[in-house]
């Protein structure tokens, strides 16, 4: 399969980068690890007249901490994120989500901007850019602009990045102290995506009682979302798993989940109750084991 | 409107005049020749079309060749080196690692990353680590088994020439 | 892949009826719609521009209606053609009920994806066909002449 023809644009910066697509538009398209897009390309859905890549512009790559800050570049592939000793060593569940996403030549390519601008319904990422309540750096001509994640996902791959903007990066602020976390997701064989997946982040006091949770889903809905109420009932209570199993019958209120060829609506609010509760039970047993992200 | 690219495949540099929408899996093919590397299900899932781009295992059917521009990249008729077989080939045939041989060179070349990441690689890893490669003669078994042979035969070849 | 809704229109179905029947409301109400031309008394051809994330290309379709039972019932077939590595065909059966608020429009909507664009495409073409369907009866809803 051939893509319809189109001009290839390799700007060297950011500024470069800007320019082009100040100049075209409507008519281009920003190429990141191309995973999303070039099949899209092929398939004919998509038939941009300018595409600027943006894999030669090595300020957008790389994972760096910066203070209390994990600082991780748009243009990172998967691969990159998941053997990143700076990850490892200062969020390490961002290996454990990285290593989940796709197959080994996709992570290769694959990037963590890439996939978060394209916010796929059933991408990894953005579940838990919510649990860690991650920053969006983006940059335009009017300057750089920063997103929470709770704004960033709007609907069915809309996001708040606007016309003539470039996501360029992702801040992750230090999480509380005795904060454990896990990514959960059931994987579809074929396509590798998440028919749910479940980013938990939840800290508890040394009496195991639970001070904050931060609960991101995807797959479930029209796009990525935080299970808000599951989350409320946790906060303040024993993570126990009495307490958790009734937190995630919960979990896929508020979420707009749809029937496909492969789940029914209720299949997949179920599964996404489920998964919220084994996610959670993962989260209590490595806070019983001692295992807090750094 | 076509861009110029420059890339070197198995260690020799290849110019050419490409349409930019043309896939490096293309390129390989039917500007080089280089058919070793196979299209199966171009849509980014199969890995028959797996070649290695400075180091890293790709599916060259979702990559321009524009993109590989400069980029070195090894296809499975470079994966030896040179005459002879590279011990992931022996071990393929030896342990009988493929039955219609269409996912073969994919399969190989995403192994050989495997390797180089995990010179002793667990069961586990073997199989996530080939999760991109797809078998339609579903011959996984003897495909780990070629692997599992193929780490041993690296490590006894690396061992031989550290002794001498 | 299965598309099923339902909107509450203020206008009666009377007044429904003739909006989904007109070329003038249909391109102002369906997303994207470029181009709606009628090609027979119940046709029409159209060129629908759409743009949600991996979406972006300009599409071209005909769609007739059949099975026009006036003012409770009628059925869209639609074929879309173009330069899609694959093809998309469907139909909806659209039902009008009268209702204190207006009229209450139902839709049982079946389209049938093949070729390439099946193994790959239906994934994301479900979620962006749904979002398209919304967009359009909330149109349809908030139409004013």
């Amino acid at each position: 399969m051939f893509p319809a023809q189109f001009e290839y644009h390799r700007p060297g910066s950011i500024d470069e980068a800007l320019a082009l697509l100040g100049e075209y538009g409507d008519d281009a398209k920003l190429l990141a690890g191309g995973h999303s897009l070039i099949p899209s390309m092929k398939l004919r859905l998509l038939e941009p007249k300018h595409l600027i890549d943006l894999g030669n512009i090595a300020s957008l790559k790389g994972v760096r901490v910066e203070g209390d800050t994990v600082a991780v570049g748009a243009l990172t592939t998967h691969y990159g994120v998941e053997s990143s000793p700076e990850a490892k060593g200062a969020l390490p569940l961002l290996c454990e989500v990285a290593g989940q996403i796709a197959d080994p030549q996709v992570r290769n390519r694959g990037t963590m901007g890439g996939s978060l601008a394209n916010a796929d319904p059933a991408a990894d990422w953005p579940a838990t850019a919510l649990a860690l309540d991650a920053e969006f750096i983006c940059k335009s001509d009017a300057g750089e602009r920063k997103v929470p994640a709770s704004e960033w996902f709007q609907g069915l791959f809309t996001t708040a990045l606007e016309e003539g903007e470039i996501l360029c990066g992702l801040r992750f602020g230090k999480l509380p102290e005795r904060t454990a976390a896990t990514y959960l997701k059931l994987q579809h064989p074929a396509s590798r995506f998440a028919v749910v997946g479940v980013s938990a982040a939840v800290t508890t006091d040394s009496a195991g009682k639970c001070v904050q949770a931060r609960i991101g889903i995807t797959g479930v809905g029209t796009h990525a979302a935080r299970a808000a109420k599951t989350e409320r009932l946790l906060e303040g209570r024993v993570l126990d798993p009495a307490n958790i199993a009734a937190a995630a019958a919960l979990a896929d209120e508020g979420f707009d989940a749809g029937s496909d060829m492969h789940f029914s609506e209720s299949d997949r609010r179920e599964l996404c109750r489920a998964y919220v509760e084994r996610a959670l039970l993962g989260v209590l047993e490595r806070a019983n084991a001692g295992q807090f992200q750094p | 409107m076509k861009n110029k690219v420059s890339i070197t495949v198995n260690g020799v540099e290849r110019s050419a005049e490409v349409e930019p929408r043309m896939l490096l899996v293309h390129f390989l093919r039917e500007e080089l020749h280089l058919t070793g590397t196979h299209v199966g299900c171009d849509t980014t899932q199969c890995g028959a079309c797996t070649v290695r781009m400075n180091e890293q295992a790709v599916k060259s059917c979702t990559v321009f060749a524009v993109q590989a521009d400069g980029a070195n990249v090894t296809t499975v008729e470079g994966l030896a080196g040179g005459d002879g077989l590279h011990p992931i080939q022996e071990a393929f045939r030896e342990h009988h690692g493929l039955q219609c041989g269409f996912c073969t060179p994919g399969m190989m070349m995403a192994a050989s990353q495997l390797l180089d990441r995990y010179p002793e690689p667990t069961l586990e890893q073997i199989k996530h680590q080939l999760d991109g490669n797809i078998c339609r003669c579903t011959g996984y078994h003897n495909i780990i088994k070629a692997v599992q042979s193929a780490a041993e035969k690296i490590k006894a070849r690396k061992q031989a020439q550290g002794a001498r | 892949m299965k598309l099923d809704g339902e909107v509450v229109l203020p206008q009666g179905t009377d007044e429904t009826w003739k909006r989904i029947n007109d070329p003038v409301v249909l391109k102002a109400c369906i997303p994207g719609c470029e181009e709606l031309e009628r090609t027979g008394e119940h046709s029409f051809s159209a060129v629908v521009k759409v743009k949600i994330g991996p979406v972006g290309a300009k599409f071209k379709g005909n769609v007739e209606l059949t099975e026009l039972e006036y003012p409770v019932s009628l059925k869209l077939v639609g074929a879309g053609e173009g330069g899609v590595a694959g093809f998309a065909k469907g139909g909806a059966d659209v039902k009008l009920t009268e209702i204190p608020e207006g009229c209450k429009l139902s839709y049982v909507a079946e389209a049938n994806v093949g070729g390439k664009i099946a193994q790959l495409g239906a994934r994301l073409l479900d979620g962006v066909a749904k979002k398209l369907a919304d967009q359009f009866f909330a149109n349809l809803a908030k139409y004013e002449a």
